[in-house]
C-alpha cells in the first residue's frame, strides 16, 4: 500500500528523526544567517579598518559591500536554495557522493548566471573607475560563494572550524588592510576584504571536502530539480528581496546619500534597520532551544501514531496536542522577545549615546525594532509551516510581505522623515497577521491536509 | 440506442490479454450482426497508457473507458454550503450500501447524487474537506477503533471506486451484459435503474470469492486489531476486512437482484452465487465450447509407446511435481511408458528447474520429456491420456480439445473438472465416465488412474468413446454461441421495465 506522503515517508525512517528536526532549525539560522554575516560583518570591518584610513574611503567601500551583499543574497538565493533541498535529499537517503560534485556545479552554475548582471551593473550602470569596477566584481562573486558554501557547512554542525574559518579570515582582512589601504587606497581596502573572503571559502571548502572524500561526478544533477523545486528558488529569490526592498526605497529618500557613482544609499536608515534587527538574536537562540520541547514531540507523535495505525480519536486528541504546544511555545516566545524589543525601544537613547549613534536614527530604530519583532514571529510561523511541508503557501507568504513591504515603503516616504521606518513596521504587522491566521487555519485542518491534500500517494494516483 | 448490447468490463478487454478477454472478443466476432459498445473500467492511473491488445472486430461502435476511483475534477461544481448538506445525507445510503445493500438504497443514492444538476468529481466526493468529514463519521460508525490509516485507504478504494461507476457517462443500449459482478455489477444495477433495460450477468470466475482471498491475504490489512491473540475481542469486533468483504457481497447482491440472468461456466460455482444472494431461479449455466468439427477429425496414432499428454503453462499453480512423482509409480504398472509436458518454461524459471531436477532424482530422464510451448492440434492425435494435475482451475479447455479428438483425461477435483469428465447432474441419459478424478496433490492416485486407462483396453474405449459424445452433445461452440444469440435477442426485444417493479415481481421466491 502506498504511504500517506511526503511528510511521513520522511518521518518513516526514525533513525533520522533527530536530524528531520535539525534540519528544520538550520532552515531558520539559514535564513537569519546571511543577515547576521553581513551585519556583523560591515559592523566590524567599519571598526577596525577605520583606524586606518579616511572616513571618506570608509564610506564608500561600505557603499560596495552593501550593494554586493544585498544583490548577491538576492540573485544566488535560486542556485542555494534548490543546492540546499538537493544536499537535504542526498543526506535523507544517505548517498553523498555527489556533493563534491554539487559543490562545483553550484559554483559554476553560480559564477555563470551572476557575473552577465554583475559586469553590466559595475561597468555600465554605475559610474566607477574600471580597476574599482574589477575588484568589486571580484568581491561580488565571493560573497555568493559564501552564500552558497553556507548551505553545506550548515549541513556540517561544524560550528567551530565555521566560526575559526570566519574569525581568521576577517583577521587577515583587517591586518592586510592596514598595508593595502595605504598604498592602494579604497581598492586596497576592497582586496583586503576579498582576500578575508578567499582565506574562509578556503578553510570552508577544505572542511566540506574533508567530510565528503568523493569524486567530482555529475556537477550538474542538481539542475533537474529547478523544476520541480521551482517554488523553492522563487520563495528564496522573494524573502530575500523582501528582506531588502525597504532599504532598496529608502535610498531614493531626499536624505539619502545620492552619490555621483550611481550607487545611492541611505546609511542613517541602513545602520539603525541593521541595529534594529540584532534585536531579535535572543528570540532566535531560544527559538532552537525550545523547538525540540512540546511542539515537536506533539508534531511527531502526530505523524508517528497514523503509520502505526492509530484509531481516529486518538489522531484527534494528537491533532489537540500540537495546537496546545503551538499555542504555549507561540506565547514563551512573545513574552521574551516582546520584553527584549521593548527594553530596545525604552533604552534607544541610551544605546545611542553610549555607542555615539547618530540621533537622526532613533526613530527609525525603533520602528525597525517593533518591525523585526513581528518579522521574527513570522519566521516562527514560516518554520512551522515547513514542518508541514506547505511549499506554496510559504511563497505566497513570501510574495506577500515583498509587496508589502515595497508599497507601505513607498507610502510612508512620501510621509517625509517622521515617518521613515514605519514602512516596514506595517508590512511585519500585515504579513505576521495574515501568516498566522493561514497557519491557524491550515493547522485546524490538519487531519484533512495530512491525509488529503499534502498526500503525495492521494495526489498522484 | 446506440448499441444493441454494451459489455461492462472491469480491468479486462481489450487491454489485458487472458482468458475472459479472448472470451469476449469470440463473443463479439460470433455476433456479427449486433452493435456493441465497451464500457470499460479501468485501474486508477492507467487511462492515458491503455493499449489495445485485441483487434477490436468492426461491430463495436463504441468505447467508454472509466477511471476507477479517480474521479474528474470539475472546476465548476457545487457550493460548499450544498457540499456539506449533500455529504450529510449521503452518510445513510452509503452505510446501507456497505453493509446491507438494496437497490432502493442504490436508487436514492443516485438521486443525491444527481440533485444538484451539476457534475460532480473529485473535488467533491473524495477530496472535499466536506468527504473527509463523511469518511470520519463513517469510521466513526462502523469502525471505531479500527486503524484510521487503514479505513482512509480502504474508503477511498471503496467509496471512490463506487463513485466513479455511479457518476460516469455511459453508452446507451438495448441491453447491458457485465462480465463480472464487483464494479461492473455495481454498475450494471445503476444502469438497470436508470435506463430500464433488461441486463445480463456472466460471471467466469467468482468476483468476491477471488476478492475474499485478495483481501484475506492482504498483510497491510493486518491492525492491532487482528494481531491481537484475544480471540474473543477479535470476534466481537468488526474489522476492515469486514469492511471490504460486505461492500463486494453488496455490490454483488445488487448484480444478481437486478440481472435478468445471472450465468456461470459450470454448476459448481451456482453455489458461490447463493451463497452471495443471487436467486436460484435467474441462474443459468452456459459452458464453453470448443469447435469440435475441427478436433474430431485429427486422426490418432496406433502404434508406439503408451503416452501421456500434459498441456499448460509450468507453473506452481499447476502442481507439476504431482505429476512427475507420480510418474515414478506409473512406470511399475506400464514400463515403456512415456509423459510429455507441453506448454512454456518460462514464466516461473525457478519452478522450471525445479521440476526438472526432480525428473533428474527420479531417474525419469526416459519417461518425462518438456517439450515447451507446442501447437496442440499437432499432438492430441499423438496422445492416449490427457492429465490434469492443477490446484485450481474454473472450466479447463484443453479437456474438452482433447475430448473432442478422443483423449480421455485424468483430472484433479478442482473447477468444472470432475463435470466435464463425469457429465453434469441434469445429463439425460448419462454418457458415462471420460475418464477419472483423483484428489488434490495425490502422485499415486494419478498413477493408479492413468495406469487402469493405459492397461485396461475396454475401459479405455468406453472413456473414450463418452468424452468424445458429451463433447460433441454439450461443448460444441455453437451451442454457446446460439444460446447468447438467443439471450441478447430477448433482451433486446423486452420492452422498458421499472427495476424496482420487477424486483417486486420476483419478490415471493425471496425469503
Amino acid at each position: 500500500m502506498a504511504g500517506i506522503g511526503f511528510v511521513l515517508r520522511r518521518l518513516s525512517r526514525q533513525d533520522n528523526l533527530l536530524g528531520l528536526m535539525q534540519a528544520y532549525v538550520y532552515s531558520a539560522l539559514i535564513s537569519t544567517g546571511p543577515w547576521m554575516f553581513t551585519i556583523l560583518s560591515l559592523g566590524s570591518i567599519t571598526f577596525l579598518a577605520g583606524k586606518f584610513t579616511s572616513i571618506d574611503v570608509l564610506s564608500e567601500f561600505r557603499r560596495v559591500i552593501i550593494y554586493n551583499f544585498a544583490f548577491s543574497l538576492v540573485f544566488s538565493a535560486p542556485i542555494f536554495m534548490v543546492v540546499t533541498r538537493y544536499l537535504a535529499d542526498a543526506i535523507y537517503a544517505k548517498d553523498v557522493k555527489r556533493t563534491p560534485g554539487l559543490l562545483i556545479g553550484g559554483t559554476l552554475l553560480m559564477f555563470g548566471t551572476q557575473l552577465p548582471p554583475v559586469l553590466i551593473f559595475y561597468f555600465g550602470y554605475a559610474n566607477i573607475n574600471p580597476a574599482l569596477a574589477f575588484a568589486a566584481t571580484i568581491n561580488f562573486l565571493l560573497i555568493s560563494e559564501i552564500w552558497l558554501i553556507s548551505v553545506f557547512v550548515t549541513a556540517l554542525k561544524d560550528y567551530k572550524t565555521v566560526t575559526l574559518a570566519f574569525g581568521l579570515g576577517m583577521g587577515f582582512s583587517a591586518l592586510s588592510s592596514a598595508f593595502l589601504v595605504e598604498t592602494l587606497g579604497l581598492i586596497g581596502l576592497l582586496t583586503s576584504f576579498s582576500l578575508g573572503l578567499c582565506i574562509i571559502i578556503a578553510l570552508l571548502v577544505a572542511r566540506i571536502l574533508a567530510e565528503y572524500p568523493y569524486r567530482f561526478e555529475k556537477p550538474f544533477d542538481f539542475i533537474q530539480y529547478f523544476p520541480r523545486y521551482w517554488e523553492v528558488a522563487a520563495a528564496g529569490v522573494t524573502y530575500n528581496s523582501a528582506s531588502w526592498v525597504d532599504k532598496w526605497i529608502m535610498w531614493f529618500a531626499p536624505e539619502g546619500d545620492h552619490s555621483p557613482t550611481g550607487l545611492f544609499l541611505y546609511p542613517n536608515y541602513d545602520s539603525a534597520m541593521f541595529l534594529a534587527y540584532l534585536s531579535i538574536v535572543p528570540s532566535m537562540a531560544m527559538f532552537i532551544m525550545s523547538v525540540e520541547t512540546s511542539f515537536f514531540e506533539a508534531y511527531l507523535r502526530f505523524y508517528r501514531d497514523i503509520q502505526n495505525k492509530a484509531p481516529l480519536s486518538q489522531i484527534r486528541r494528537n491533532h489537540k496536542a500540537i495546537l496546545d504546544s503551538l499555542i504555549k511555545s507561540a506565547r514563551n516566545f512573545l513574552v521574551i522577545q516582546g520584553s527584549v524589543s521593548v527594553i530596545c525601544i525604552l533604552l534607544a537613547s541610551k544605546i545611542f549615546l553610549s555607542m555615539g549613534i547618530n540621533f537622526m536614527q532613533i526613530s527609525i530604530f525603533r520602528f525597525g525594532v517593533l518591525g523585526s519583532f513581528f518579522q521574527v514571529l513570522t519566521l516562527f510561523v514560516n518554520i512551522v509551516l515547513s514542518y508541514f511541508d506547505c511549499r506554496s503557501a510559504y511563497l505566497k507568504l513570501q510574495g506577500f510581505f515583498l509587496v508589502s513591504n515595497g508599497v507601505f515603503t513607498v507610502l510612508f516616504l512620501m510621509g517625509g522623515f517622521r515617518f521613515y521606518g514605519m514602512g516596514f513596521f506595517f508590512a511585519s504587522v500585515a504579513t505576521f497577521v495574515v501568516s498566522a491566521s493561514y497557519m491557524m487555519y491550515y493547522l485546524l485542518r490538519l487531519p484533512y491536509h495530512t491525509f488529503v491534500t499534502t498526500n503525495a500517494s492521494v495526489n498522484s494516483d | 440506442m446506440n448499441s444493441d448490447i454494451c459489455l461492462i468490463l472491469e480491468g479486462t478487454y481489450p487491454y489485458v490479454s487472458g482468458g475472459v478477454s479472448g472470451w469476449t472478443h469470440e463473443l463479439i466476432k460470433e455476433q456479427p450482426d449486433k452493435k456493441f459498445s465497451l464500457f470499460c473500467l479501468v485501474p486508477p492511473g492507467s487511462l492515458k497508457k491503455l493499449k489495445h491488445k485485441y483487434e477490436v472486430p468492426p461491430n463495436v461502435v463504441e468505447i467508454v473507458n472509466v477511471e476507477l476511483q479517480h474521479l474528474p475534477l470539475y472546476k465548476k461544481s457545487i457550493s460548499k454550503l450544498e457540499r456539506r448538506r449533500l455529504m450529510k445525507r449521503l452518510h445513510e445510503p452509503l452505510m446501507k450500501l456497505q453493509t446491507n445493500a438494496s437497490l432502493e438504497d442504490l436508487e436514492h443514492l443516485l438521486g443525491l447524487l444527481k440533485a444538484s444538476g451539476k457534475k460532480l468529481g473529485r473535488e467533491t466526493l473524495t477530496d472535499s474537506k466536506e468527504a473527509f468529514g463523511l469518511l470520519c463519521d463513517m469510521y466513526e460508525e462502523a469502525l471505531p477503533t479500527s486503524s484510521f490509516l487503514d479505513y482512509f485507504w480502504s474508503w477511498r478504494a471503496l467509496l471512490g471506486g463506487l463513485f466513479s461507476v455511479l457518476t460516469c457517462d455511459y453508452p446507451q443500449a438495448a441491453c447491458y451484459h457485465s462480465l463480472c459482478t464487483g464494479y461492473a455489477g455495481l454498475f450494471m444495477a445503476r444502469v438497470s435503474l436508470e435506463t430500464k433495460r433488461p441486463t445480463l450477468l456472466a460471471e467466469h470466475g467468482i468476483y468476491t470469492n477471488e476478492r475474499r482471498i485478495e483481501i484475506g491475504t492482504a498483510e497491510w490489512l493486518d491492525d492491532q486489531q487482528s494481531l491481537n491473540l484475544n480471540v474473543d475481542l477479535r470476534a466481537t469486533r468488526k474489522s476492515l476486512r469486514d469492511f471490504w468483504i460486505d461492500s463486494f457481497i453488496g455490490y454483488s447482491r445488487l448484480a444478481y437482484q437486478v440481472a435478468e440472468w445471472s450465468i456461470t461456466l459450470y454448476e459448481g460455482n451456482k453455489e458461490l452465487q447463493l451463497d452471495d444472494g443471487a436467486d436460484p431461479k435467474y441462474l443459468k449455466v452456459i459452458p464453453n465450447g470448443i469447435d469440435f468439427e475441427t478436433y474430431s477429425k485429427i486422426p490418432r496414432k496406433s502404434e508406439g509407446r503408451p503416452t501421456v499428454g500434459f498441456i499448460g503453462r509450468v507453473v506452481p499453480i499447476k502442481d507439476l511435481k504431482t505429476l512427475i512423482r507420480a510418474c515414478g509409480f506409473l512406470r511399475e504398472s506400464v514400463p515403456d511408458v512415456q509423459v510429455w509436458i507441453m506448454g512454456p518454461t518460462e514464466e516461473d524459471a525457478e519452478y522450471y528447474e525445479e521440476c526438472l531436477d526432480l525428473v533428474q532424482h527420479g531417474g525419469l530422464e526416459e519417461v518425462v520429456r518438456f517439450l515447451g510451448k507446442v501447437n496442440i492440434k499437432e499432438y492430441l492425435g499423438q496422445i492416449d491420456v490427457l492429465v490434469l494435475t492443477s490446484l485450481s482451475e474454473a472450466q479447463p479447455l484443453v479437456i474438452l480439445e482433447a475430448g473432442g479428438v478422443g483423449v480421455p483425461s485424468v483430472a484433479t477435483d478442482v473447477g468444472s473438472c470432475s463435470e466435464l469428465i463425469f457429465g453434469s447432474p441434469t445429463e439425460d441419459p448419462p454418457i458415462g465416465p471420460g475418464g477419472a478424478i483423483c484428489p488434490l496433490a495425490s502422485p499415486t492416485a494419478v498413477a493408479e488412474a492413468l495406469a487402469k486407462l493405459l492397461n485396461d483396453r475396454k475401459v479405455y474405449e468406453r472413456c473414450s468413446r463418452a468424452i468424445k459424445e458429451r463433447v460433441d452433445r454439450y461443448y460444441r461452440k455453437e451451442l454457446q454461441h446460439q444460446a447468447y444469440r438467443e439471450m441478447y435477442e430477448q433482451l433486446i426485444a423486452q420492452p422498458k421495465v421499472d427495476t424496482l417493479a420487477r424486483m417486486g415481481a420476483r419478490m415471493p421466491v425471496e425469503d
